[in-house]
């Protein structure tokens, strides 16, 4: 009973070092490394703001692509305050504001071109009516 | 122990355990939820995928809109993380929205250009339309006149060939159809038995235009006194119109009257001359609504 005993404890306590060896490696990854800069949304998100910007955005879908642009420079700001988190998370709202805007331009043009359509169908029933009642 | 001992402590271990799943539940009910604002999104994502028109044309962008607003709902403690899934998802919703919306409008396009094209047509054939109908009135109005025209033409030609028939001479004050003494005896004003072939021609032709009046007028040659002359040429005169009336001329048509020997067509020295000058004139007037 005594040596079973015995051995019980040692293997308890190669555990707990182990587990103690974890939690340490674990809390020292975290304080060592800040961070790194959120790159690749940072650039995604000037990407979205150029091509809303290419597609006229600023005129059909302004308030959005403006939201864009001042959540990409907060985002900046958070970078050089070390705030990585935050950064990102400016970084994603800019690039979904600018897709947006993207998005917003694109269907403002589809339906002004659908409009003019519309608008000189009618103008021609109109011309025929006013025609028609000439005759 | 007592039997009643034991079933207090049966209680109290219950009552530990209630309270126990107490304190549990109230821990749940303090675990963050749903965050602020996430409802909101999923119900703006449930009113596009209602949309029968916008449905099925962004299924990419709303599939990616529903990754979003899932991950919005999921319950968050860091409250901030919460408020940017939801911006996030809310932004990929309105933007899904907007895509679909785009190809909406595209879809309708070829609608619409048919629309417009048929309008085109429509209004194309209404131009041949009228113009075929300006044409056919035009067509329709050159033909009435030509019929017009043909109808006077043919008037005029009845007409000339009534006059024709008569002997008329077409003059100024209308056609004068001039009958000869051989309608009469010498000194007489009675019509002869033979005379009636010559006036019937002018019954006809009374008949045949009823809106003219007519003038008789009779002359003698000058043999003879004026009275006499006067006076024989009068009733020469009203033998003729007698003779008309009887034959049916509407007698307010005419009027005789007596000339004497005025107004010779031919010498009175000669016998075939005063034979020329006693005679009785039948002026049939224009009519009054003359077209021309």
């Amino acid at each position: 009973m005594n040596a079973t005993s015995h051995a019980h404890r040692r293997a308890l306590a190669r555990t707990a070092v182990g587990v103690l060896m974890l939690a340490a490696s674990a809390a020292f990854v975290g304080c060592a490394s800040t961070p790194p800069a959120p790159t690749a949304s940072l650039q995604a998100a000037q990407l979205a703001i150029s091509n809303a910007e290419a597609a006229d955005a600023s005129r059909y879908s302004g308030e959005e692509l403006g939201a864009a642009r001042t959540k990409l420079a907060s985002a900046d700001t958070a970078v050089k305050e070390q705030r990585m988190i935050i950064a990102e998370r400016f970084a994603e709202e800019s690039r979904a504001d600018a897709e947006l805007a993207s998005a917003k331009t694109t269907a403002a043009k589809a339906k002004a071109v659908n409009d003019e359509m519309k608008r000189s169908t009618n103008t021609l029933i109109e011309e025929m009516q006013r025609a028609g009642d000439k005759s | 122990m007592k039997p009643v001992n034991h079933s207090g402590v049966i209680v109290r271990t219950t009552l530990i355990a209630t309270s126990v799943a107490a304190v549990l539940l109230a821990a749940c009910a303090a675990a963050p939820l749903k965050p602020d604002g996430a409802a909101e999104v999923r119900s703006k994502l449930t009113e596009l995928q209602a949309d029968p028109n916008l449905a099925s044309r962004a299924p990419l962008a709303i599939k990616e809109a529903d990754t979003a607003v899932r991950a919005a709902e999921q319950p968050q403690a860091d409250k901030e993380l919460g408020v940017h899934r939801v911006y996030l998802a809310d932004r990929k919703v309105q933007t899904a929205r907007a895509l679909a919306e785009t190809r909406f409008a595209e879809d309708q396009r070829g609608a619409l250009s048919a629309q417009r094209e048929s309008s085109r047509l429509d209004a194309r054939t209404r131009e041949v339309d009228v113009a075929k109908n300006q044409a056919d009135v035009a067509k329709n109005q050159a033909a009435a006149a030509h019929e017009a025209a043909a109808s006077s033409e043919q008037e005029a030609a009845e007409l000339q060939r009534q006059i024709d028939v008569l002997q008329a001479k077409v003059t100024d004050r209308g056609v004068i159809v001039t009958l000869g003494d051989v309608l009469f005896e010498s000194g007489r004003a009675e019509l002869r038995e033979g005379s009636a072939g010559n006036l019937n021609k002018l019954v006809a032709f009374l008949d045949k235009y009823p809106d003219r009046v007519v003038a008789i007028e009779g002359y003698t040659d000058s043999v003879g006194s004026e009275d006499y002359n006067q006076a024989l040429s009068q009733r020469r005169a009203d033998s003729v119109r007698s003779y008309l009336v009887r034959q049916g001329i509407s007698s307010g048509r005419l009027t005789a009257s007596g000339m004497g020997k005025a107004d010779p067509v031919a010498s009175n020295e000669s016998a075939s001359g005063r034979q020329q000058n006693r005679r009785v004139a039948v002026i049939i007037n224009n009519p009054p609504t003359a077209s021309r």
